[in-house]
C-alpha cells in the first residue's frame, strides 16, 4: 500500500511527529500517555520486523498468522454449537492433527447471534484452510454448519472464499516467538525435557 | 423394573454420549448431519478419552493448562477508530518493544470492527487474569493508556476503575485449544536457548 510505503519511508523523528500531532485532541489520558510513553515508542519505531500479511487476507508475523472472523450463526445454530462444545469439553484432537494451530478460540458474541472464531496459526491463509479441508473436514462441516451460507469443506474453495469474506485483518498483530511454528514449539519443549532429564543425570 | 444404568459402564458411557451428539444434530442443516455420520468413530473413540484441564484464568476468562485467553470488545470513542488505527499504522502494527516487556504475553491482536465503531482486543498469556493485568499497568502503563484512550469511558490505567472496566468489556471463550498448553512465553524462550546451545555443543563435539 502506498501510504504505508510513505509512512514507513518516514524517518522516526517524523513519525514521532506525527503521533504527537495525531494525539493532540486526545482525552488527557491519552496525551499523558504519550508524553510519559515517547522514549518507548521511540526504541518501538526502531525496532525491525513490520508485520506481514498471511497471503489473501490477515496479519503475520514471521512464520505466524492470525486469523479473526466474525460468523452469523443460521436459527437454532448457537444453541447447537454451544451444546457441541460442552460435550467436547475442550477436546479439540482435531486441532492437533492438522498441527499448524498454536490456539484458538471460540466467543458467542452479541446475544448469541454471532461467533467470534480467532486463531494464531503457521503460515499462509490458503494453505492453512486447503489443510482443514484435506485432514479435518467432518470436524470443520460440524461447528461450521451452524453458520449462515456455510458451503460445505467438501467445496474447499468456496469454504475458503467464504471465510474470508468474514475475516477482518488485524491492525497490529503480535507474536512473542514469530520464528517459532507450532511443531518446532512441541520439538523444542521435548529438547528443553531431555537436557533437563540429561542435567539430572550426570549432577 | 430394570436397574438404572449408573455410568460406570464406559462403553455405555460412550453411547449416552453419542446418542447426545445425534441429539444435538437432529435439527442441523444438512452439511452437519452428514458430517456426525461420517464422524461416529472418531468421536466415540476419544469419547473416554480425559477431558483436558480447562480452568478459569481466574477473574474471566478460560485456562488451558499454563495459558489463558483475553478477549476485550470495546465501543470506540468518537474519533478513537481514527486516531489509534494511524497510532497502528505509524507503528508499522509492530508492539514488540512494549509487549516482550510484559513477559507473559504469547500473542496480542487488535481488530476494528462494526465500520469501526467497535474493537476486538484479544490475547493469549501465562497464568491468572489479575496478575496479567497488574503487569500491564506495572510494566507498560503509558502503552495501555495511549491505546485505551480510543475506548469509550476508558477511566486510565492508574484508575481505580480500570480493571472493572476491562473485566466488564471480557467475554469468555467457551472453546480454548493451546497446541502447547504446558509452556510459558518464559519456557518457550528458554528452550530456544537451550536448543541453540545443544546445537553449538553438537557442532563442537561433532
Amino acid at each position: 500500500m502506498t501510504t504505508n510505503e510513505a509512512k514507513t519511508n518516514m524517518t522516526a523523528e517524523q513519525k514521532l511527529q506525527k503521533l504527537r500531532e495525531l494525539y493532540a485532541d486526545a482525552p488527557e489520558i491519552g496525551k499523558a500517555a504519550l508524553k510519559n510513553g515517547l522514549a518507548m515508542l521511540t526504541k518501538e519505531l526502531a525496532a525491525p520486523g513490520h508485520a506481514q500479511t498471511a497471503g489473501r487476507i490477515g496479519a503475520r508475523q514471521g512464520k505466524v498468522s492470525e486469523l479473526t472472523v466474525f460468523l452469523p450463526f443460521v436459527p437454532g445454530g448457537a444453541k447447537r454449537l454451544r451444546g457441541f462444545l460442552e460435550l467436547l469439553e475442550g477436546n479439540f484432537k482435531a486441532a492437533d492433527a492438522v498441527g499448524t494451530v498454536h490456539d484458538m478460540r471460540f466467543v458467542f458474541v452479541d446475544d448469541d447471534t454471532k461467533i467470534l472464531f480467532a486463531t494464531a496459526y503457521d503460515g499462509d491463509f490458503d494453505p492453512y484452510i486447503e489443510d482443514f479441508a484435506a485432514k479435518i473436514p467432518n470436524a470443520m462441516d460440524l461447528w461450521l454448519c451452524n453458520f449462515e451460507g456455510y458451503p460445505g469443506m467438501r467445496n474447499p474453495k468456496a469454504a475458503a472464499d467464504w471465510i474470508a469474506a468474514h475475516q477482518i485483518a488485524a491492525e497490529a498483530w503480535y507474536v512473542n516467538s514469530p520464528n517459532l511454528t507450532a511443531a518446532e514449539t512441541r520439538r523444542l519443549e521435548k529438547v528443553g525435557t531431555a537436557v533437563d532429564e540429561f542435567l539430572d543425570k550426570i549432577g | 423394573m430394570a436397574t438404572l444404568n449408573t455410568g460406570s459402564d464406559p462403553s455405555s458411557d460412550i453411547h449416552a454420549k453419542i446418542r447426545q451428539f445425534r441429539e444435538l444434530f437432529a435439527d442441523a442443516p444438512e452439511i452437519g448431519k452428514q458430517a456426525l455420520e461420517n464422524s461416529i468413530n472418531t468421536l466415540k473413540s476419544q469419547a473416554s478419552d480425559p477431558p483436558p484441564p480447562i480452568g478459569s484464568a481466574g477473574r474471566v476468562g478460560a485456562r488451558l493448562g499454563k495459558v489463558s485467553e483475553l478477549t476485550i470488545i470495546v465501543p470506540l470513542a468518537p474519533g478513537g477508530a481514527k486516531r489509534l488505527r494511524a497510532f497502528l499504522r505509524i507503528l508499522g502494527g509492530n508492539l514488540s518493544q512494549g509487549a516482550n516487556l510484559v513477559g507473559t504475553l504469547h500473542t496480542m491482536r487488535f481488530v476494528f470492527f462494526d465500520n469501526d465503531t467497535r474493537l476486538l482486543f484479544a490475547t493469549a498469556y501465562d497464568g491468572d487474569w489479575d496478575t496479567y493485568i497488574d503487569d500491564f499497568v506495572a510494566k507498560i502503563p503509558d502503552y495501555l493508556d495511549i491505546i485505551d484512550s480510543a475506548w469509550d469511558g476508558w477511566p486510565g490505567i492508574r484508575s481505580p476503575g480500570a480493571k472493572d472496566y476491562l473485566a466488564s468489556h471480557q467475554i469468555t471463550a467457551e472453546g480454548w485449544y493451546v497446541a502447547y498448553p504446558d509452556l510459558t512465553v518464559a519456557e518457550i524462550l528458554r528452550n530456544q536457548r537451550i536448543a541453540k546451545a545443544v546445537d553449538e555443543f553438537l557442532d563442537k563435539i561433532g
